[in-house]
């Protein structure tokens, strides 16, 4: 073929560069800023209002909740691109199993969440009045949140919440393990045995992709809905299924655009690929607004005392602001931004995108944690303690990236045993 | 308006995209510019190795859409404040949340037709009559597995003999004269 000689050989190394170190101390020292920052800001809204230790827990719990996103939803993403395949599946794959490696991390991100948040009560209200009726009686809880803590009582007790949640931690840790494990030997593979591993992955892949959303769903009521017992929602897991590869992918392509200074990823992430994960990502920011709106515009719909608070409380009292900004960081900016085909096949301007949507991913989890808590829904304060929501996701994110840098040198930056390679091996102009 | 006569251009034919982009690429550093490419499928870095940059199928679309946008968030609203204002369990006439599902599936159907005729007129379709078809081989393979870079008489830089000789020196499956 004419084609042979355009096509590029394996890059000679396919470790990751040496300035991933220099990436790994950068988050290093950004952890340790932002851990002290939240730690004075907690000192100073305990001065102002007594808060500050709780607002620093809740803060925490949204840094959590995000880096479980990373985390698993690389696991998701993992599924996916075995169960479809393509050539964008090849380049992403080991920057992926990279943050699904994490997985021992989130766990101890967990722990603080679990003990303070539930076993303590300082979180979940279904935790801190178990015992209900005396706290009706006093007023310290409404009518409708003593019906909800009494009759969900056999799913939100702090027994159940860590059982379930320390269980699903297992199953997506022997996932992320076998995942792992089996992308190793499927390189070490003498001979190619195409079917044979592409049929194995798919089948880990498509029982695990199902249950995922499934755990994620009621991982997500535990730890994010159940702080307002009285409410409910039969889309609010999916929100959480779209909301996290919302924000790998951006992380992936930004790792790519990082790595792709040296070799092996600069002569194997081409443009066509880079293209197809714009698009890709694309399509996450409709589908999210799909499920934002369409949970919004059917509860408005419906305008049900049950189900409209819930929108009140994260609208009213300056809640506006944030939900409008929400809606601007997570759809307006990025979907202006992908409709335009240069911006994707430029790197500069796809890497701003991809920093955007990150950003979108805390914000958005900002806007449905804070005004969960009684202090704070239909009235938004500017308080030291809202400031935690920065500086404690911040600290908790550096921490995880530097794991995520530590994990992307261990292995390999391209599978090599895949039908694909070849393909990524050629010049960008090759579509035969 | 008399019907043009002559030569309209040479024909190379190719039998990999690769080839055909090179040779586009050396017609064009070599200073030709009224060319075309004809590929079974669409191969972009042939469009840009003959200095073809842009297109304006994405600017009609979004024309389209916007105009949908506009057309349909106005018209509800017209209906709802002005027209026929209903009252929906006690919501404002002006309930912009329920506007915004039908203003999204016109701005969707809008640009998409937008972009489907904006697509076909700018390409200058439908078009009844090309000269390259009476090129034989190009009939055979245009749709199938060949590749063709034509240069135009019209150039200001064209010379039979001369662009002959350049289409031969690309290493070409055969260089054929397309009339009018």
């Amino acid at each position: 073929m004419a084609n042979d000689h355009f096509s590029k050989g394996l890059p000679s190394t396919l470790t990751a560069p040496p300035f991933v170190d220099s990436w790994r101390r950068r988050a290093l020292i950004a952890g340790l800023v932002f851990s002290a920052i939240a730690v004075i800001l907690g000192y100073l809204g305990q001065a102002q209002n007594q808060l500050g230790w709780e607002h620093l827990l809740r803060g925490w719990l949204d840094g959590f909740v995000m880096c479980f996103g990373f985390c698993f939803g690389a696991m998701a993403l993992l599924f996916v691109q075995y169960l479809s395949g393509g050539k964008w599946g090849l380049i992403v794959r080991r920057p992926l199993e990279a943050m699904t490696r994490t997985w021992p991390l989130v766990i101890l991100m967990f722990l603080p969440v679990a003990y303070f948040g539930a076993t303590l009560g300082h979180l979940y209200p279904w935790a801190q009045y178990a015992d209900w009726a005396p706290a009706l009686q006093k007023g310290l809880i409404s009518h409708d949140m003593a019906h909800a803590i009494e009759w969900k009582a056999p799913m939100l007790n702090v027994k159940a919440y860590w059982m379930v949640s320390l269980l699903c931690f297992a199953i997506f840790a022997m996932y992320v393990i076998f995942l792992n494990r089996w992308s190793l030997k499927r390189d070490a593979d003498p001979e190619p045995n195409v079917t044979y591993w592409r049929t194995r992955f798919e089948n880990l892949s498509g029982f695990g992709v199902v249950l995922f959303s499934v755990l994620l769903f009621i991982l997500a009521i535990y730890w994010v809905m159940s702080i307002d017992p009285t409410w409910y929602s039969t889309i609010y897991g999916f929100q959480y299924l779209v909301g996290e590869p919302f924000v790998v992918l951006p992380l992936a392509i930004l790792t790519l655009i990082g790595l792709g200074k040296a070799e092996p990823i600069r002569s194997t992430f081409r443009k066509i690929e880079q293209h197809d994960l714009g698009k890709l990502c694309f399509a996450l920011v409709m589908l999210n607004i799909y499920f934002a709106f369409g949970a919004f515009i059917i509860i408005w719909s419906g305008n049900s005392p049950e189900e409209i608070p819930w929108y009140l409380d994260r609208i009213r009292g300056n809640w506006g602001v944030i939900a409008t900004l929400d809606v601007i960081f997570h759809w307006l900016i990025p979907f202006t931004l992908l409709l335009s085909r240069d911006l994707k096949r430029i790197q500069s301007r796809l890497s701003v995108t991809c920093c955007i949507m990150i950003f979108a991913g805390f914000w958005d989890m900002f806007w449905l944690i804070e005004p969960s808590f009684w202090d704070a829904a239909r009235h938004l304060q500017l308080t030291w303690g809202i400031l935690e929501y920065a500086a404690m996701p911040a600290a908790l994110f550096s921490f995880w990236l530097v794991y995520y840098f530590q994990q992307l040198k261990a292995r390999p930056l391209i599978a090599t045993n895949d039908p694909h390679l070849a393909e990524i091996l050629e010049h960008d102009y090759v579509h035969a | 308006m008399p019907l043009p006569e002559g030569l309209y251009g040479l024909m190379a034919e190719f039998d990999s995209a690769t080839d055909l982009v090179h040779a586009a690429k050396a017609a064009y550093k070599a200073g030709y510019r009224r060319m075309d490419c004809y590929t079974p499928y669409a191969v972009e870095e042939a469009a840009e190795a003959i200095g073809f940059h842009r297109d304006e199928v994405s600017l009609v679309c979004l024309i389209g859409g916007v105009l949908g946008l506009v057309a349909m968030y106005g018209l509800e609203t017209w209906i709802a404040v002005w027209a026929f204002p209903l009252n929906i369990a006690g919501r404002p006439y002006y309930s912009w949340p329920a506007f915004v599902v039908p203003a999204y599936e016109w701005t969707i159907l809008w640009s998409g037709i937008a972009a489907a005729f904006g697509m076909l007129a700018l390409c200058g379709l439908p078009k009844t009559y090309h000269p390259v078809f009476n090129a034989p081989n190009f009939r055979n393979g245009a749709t199938t597995d060949k590749f063709f870079l034509c240069l135009e008489s019209t150039d200001p830089k064209f010379a039979a003999e001369e662009a002959r000789s350049f289409l031969e020196a690309q290493s070409p499956v055969s260089v054929v004269e397309v009339e009018y």
